[in-house]
């Protein structure tokens, strides 16, 4: 967690502002103030573009430009003249009280979700900025005391602004477009994790930001839980859905396409492109609890004729994943499974020595058939983090990776870190 | 190397071994989402928890006392419950937040913090009290505090953080089962049926303080706040989304019938035997069991100290789990049943801490069981108006539930309820505080 000591006199907390007094510049109270108003995106530090203020009994919009001072209890206007508009929203503005405070935001140092207690205001770069969101018990005493009282305790630790991304707001009729560029620094399957902790709307505008790229929205949908999977994916069309299970690992797709209402299933498998499509259909036609439901059908093999230098080329020009990697396949010319070779063997080895002068290790395979617990025996005996999966005519068709397995072997409740849903 | 094993030999085996099971790839979800959504959830589990051991206590004063007079009453009272756990059950399904969390979002932290304090003096209370009813009910068959309690604390601690929430909320629907008791209990008690249903349908009013008093005493035991709590997050952490909707709702409506179908039932029991025989004063659940005995028969007693237990390990589940809920969400905590203490401290410190103390309480002889529960009741009274209105407010919030806000008729109806419950339950309030 990013913390930030601050500097006494320095830092203004929003809850002493809200409910103070709009003043002219001559000193007169001229009503309320409300809310705040800040442009997300841009600078680091969000800066106060406007307010709202309740003015005799009526609720109106003050920019920026006219104020001139912001102190605990009074915003002091810079002429004594009041001009008074309506408030609409711009892109990428939010309320500070009725959209962030006691709000759910992330947190992206410790990828998880807080809920604001106080929002920290400074002077930075000639104006008013939201510095920080306090998550604390002191933010939250401060509000909760009478004013009085409250106004005395000091600023606690808070979280910089730097490693806080808001949520635009739960008004789905206004929701704007706000980026969320901080989200990319998380890995997909803590994405996933904030998704599937947050509320609806809140999971929905996650996954609208992390669609702007399509890659990174698929490694997220890899890891996220069938029913969140599902929710996100009801108002496609089956051709959106058909492009995300492309970006896909395979296997991830098939689970996922098993999970989509019966209707739409052939339509989106259909929409597939052809390689996918096919690698799709034979995975489905397996139990996901043997090897060839376990397995993923992306590997690299050689054929035992061919040069360390050319196994490891192919390794270079693989498109895989970097734990599909970790292993070459040997196969015979009749593309009958020989036996492995572990990517640092190859390493190691002569470039222009023949792939069968090495020590190829002939590891037990599995059948597609082979139960849950044959796949985690054979892995845990032979020491493998990858088991070749074979057919009827010892042609191999898939790799069964260490982490499928440990999905499967985690007890219940360790799966999720945040996810509310105990799954079975 | 891994033989070929029929595939029927292979299902007999994983199923007589530890294997992690994994559903089938393409079983249709249909069934799955028929057994989930169906009919059994946490509004059947939110409405019975009310049927606790005050209640019970509550309507078997009320059939003591008027025998089957009030009987219209529980009509009344059933709408409004339906209507106020429907409009808890939508919320929770269309935002995927808990009450607790709406209302901190949307009326700020002092409202939030002022509903979690009376929420966890109340729910304590209550939950004191349903420990000290398991105990009452074991002791029926004369096992004593000091072994009974104990154990059922420490079973439902299992449940609860051990668990996940799927188990859990199975184990909870099962134990609405001996709820089945009071029923067979009131046709063992054999009513006149024709006065029943006379009952039902006019109202009649007796002009007394007293009547009054349990008339009051009866709607606010019958729609308790905990109880709408506990339904709004544990829909939010079943993972309901808009398309379960109308299952959602419909049990939730479900859930309230037959917890009030209950209650009228026991109504019937004790007034067409206590009240025709001249008992007119039930101190508690068990004392009611008891004075069964001789006027209905052996099985009469014992299936009301069935039903008391059923009733109180049922509540002494729920009241931890939806105080822990409502301050984890209002003070933005990690929460989830299941969980375990280092990933939310606070959840399952407060579900040990409340069970502990309660066990604790509840073994402790002489325990002035009854002043408590009159204290809880005016934290409660208080409480409810505000957690009444809440929902109101929020269920017709069109920012937070769009097309799916109450309107209409259903709004008006659920303003009336609101209005006229938070009435009564302040008068019960004035007349307790002030001791008249």
């Amino acid at each position: 967690m990013s913390t930030q000591a601050a500097k006494p006199g320095e830092i203004l907390h929003l809850s002493l502002i809200l409910g103070g007094a709009l003043r002219d510049s001559d000193g007169a109270r001229l009503g309320r103030v409300e809310d705040l108003i800040v442009r997300l995106g841009g600078s680091d530090y969000p800066p106060i573009t406007g307010f709202l203020a309740t003015i005799a009994g009526r609720q109106s919009y003050l920019p920026a430009e006219r104020v001139a001072r912001i102190e605990p209890g009074t915003v002091t206007l810079s002429k004594a003249k009041l001009d008074l508009r309506p408030f609409a929203r711009r892109p990428q503005e939010v309320l500070l009280k009725h959209d962030l405070l006691d709000h759910q935001l992330i947190n992206v140092e410790g990828a998880r979700l807080v809920r604001a207690n106080e929002i920290e205001l400074a002077r930075l770069e000639g104006w008013w900025r939201v510095v920080g969101v306090d998550t604390g018990p002191r933010g939250g005493l401060r509000r909760l005391l009478p004013k009085a009282i409250g106004r005395r305790i000091s600023t606690g630790e808070f979280l910089d602004w730097a490693s806080v991304e808001p949520f635009s707001g739960d008004v789905p009729a206004v929701r704007l477009r706000v980026p969320h560029p901080k989200l990319a620094k998380l890995h997909p399957a803590q994405i996933a994790d904030l998704v599937e902790a947050a509320s609806h709307e809140e999971g929905k505008e996650i996954i609208e930001a992390v669609g702007q790229d399509s890659e990174l929205e698929a490694d997220v949908f890899e890891e996220l839980d069938a029913r969140h999977q599902l929710e996100f994916v009801a108002g496609r069309s089956d051709s959106e859905v058909a492009e995300l299970l492309a970006r896909m690992a395979p296997d991830d797709a098939a689970d996922m396409v098993a999970e989509l209402p019966e209707v739409r299933r052939e339509d989106v498998i259909e929409g597939l492109p052809p390689v996918a499509r096919r690698k799709v259909r034979a995975l489905l036609g397996y139990d996901p609890a043997e090897a060839g439901g376990l397995m993923s059908p992306d590997f690299v093999s050689v054929y035992r004729q061919a040069t360390v230098a050319e196994a490891l080329d192919r390794v270079q020009r693989s498109a895989l994943a970097d734990e599909l990697l970790a292993t070459v396949y040997v196969m015979d010319a009749r593309h009958r499974f020989v036996g492995t070779l572990p990517l640092a063997a190859l390493v190691r080895a002569d470039p222009t020595a023949d792939v069968v002068d090495l020590e190829v290790q002939y590891v037990p395979n599995l059948i597609p058939e082979a139960d849950f617990e044959e796949v985690a025996r054979l892995m845990a005996d032979y020491n493998l983090t990858a088991a070749p999966v074979i057919d009827t005519e010892e042609r191999m068709i898939g790799v069964v990776t260490v982490d499928d397995v440990l999905e499967v072997l985690l007890p219940k409740g360790w799966r999720r870190r945040f996810g509310l849903l105990g799954d079975e | 190397m891994p033989g070929r094993v029929p595939a029927a030999i292979r299902r007999v085996r994983s199923l007589a071994s530890a294997r992690p099971h994994l559903p089938s790839r393409l079983r249709s979800r249909r069934s799955r989402v028929l057994v989930f959504l169906g009919l059994l959830g946490p509004g059947l589990i939110a409405a019975n928890a009310g049927n606790d051991a005050g209640g019970i206590a509550t309507y078997s004063e009320v059939g003591a006392k008027y025998g089957y007079t009030l009987l219209w009453a529980m009509v009344l009272i059933t709408v409004s419950l339906a209507l106020v756990q429907r409009s808890a059950a939508r919320m929770g399904t269309v935002t995927g937040k808990g009450l607790a969390e709406l209302i901190r979002e949307r009326y700020g932290i002092r409202w939030s913090a002022f509903a979690t304090l009376a929420v966890l003096v109340a729910n304590f209370g209550i939950c004191i009290s349903d420990f000290v009813g398991i105990g009452a009910a074991l002791g029926l068959a004369g096992i004593p505090v000091q072994i009974s309690v104990p154990i059922a604390a420490a079973v439902i601690w299992l449940i609860i953080v051990r668990g996940s929430y799927r188990s859990a909320e199975r184990i909870f629907v099962w134990m609405t089962i001996p709820f089945f008791a009071y029923p067979l209990a009131a046709i063992l008690a054999h009513p006149d049926w024709g006065e029943v249903g006379h009952a039902l349908v006019v109202p009649q009013l007796q002009g007394n303080s007293e009547f009054l008093l349990l008339f009051v005493a009866m709607a606010g035991t019958t729609i308790t706040p905990y109880m709408q709590l506990y339904l709004q997050s544990a829909v939010v952490e079943r993972g309901a989304t808009e398309k379960d909707l109308r299952a959602e709702s419909r049990e939730a409506v479900g859930g309230a019938l037959f917890a009030d179908l209950i209650a009228a039932f026991i109504i019937i029991a004790t007034g067409a035997t206590l009240y025709v025989s001249g008992v007119h004063s039930i101190g508690s659940a068990a004392d009611a069991a008891k004075a069964l005995g001789p006027l209905a028969g052996q099985y009469a007693e014992l299936l009301f100290g069935i039903g008391l237990l059923g009733a109180s390990l049922l509540a002494a589940a729920i009241l931890p789990i939806a105080t822990s809920y409502v301050v984890a969400e209002s003070l933005g905590f990690e929460k989830g049943i299941g969980r375990r203490t280092e990933e939310a401290p606070v959840f399952v410190g407060l579900i040990t801490a409340m069970i502990v103390v309660s066990t604790i309480v509840a073994m402790v002889p002489g325990v002035p069981v009854i002043s408590l529960l009159v204290g809880v009741q005016v934290v409660n009274g208080v409480l409810l108006p505000i957690n009444l209105f809440f929902i109101w407010r929020l269920a017709r919030n069109e920012e937070l539930m769009g097309k799916h806000r109450n309107r209409g008729a259903v709004d008006w109806v659920t303003a009336a309820t609101v209005a006229i419950t938070s009435t009564l339950s302040l008068i019960l309030v004035g007349v307790t505080v002030l001791g008249l």
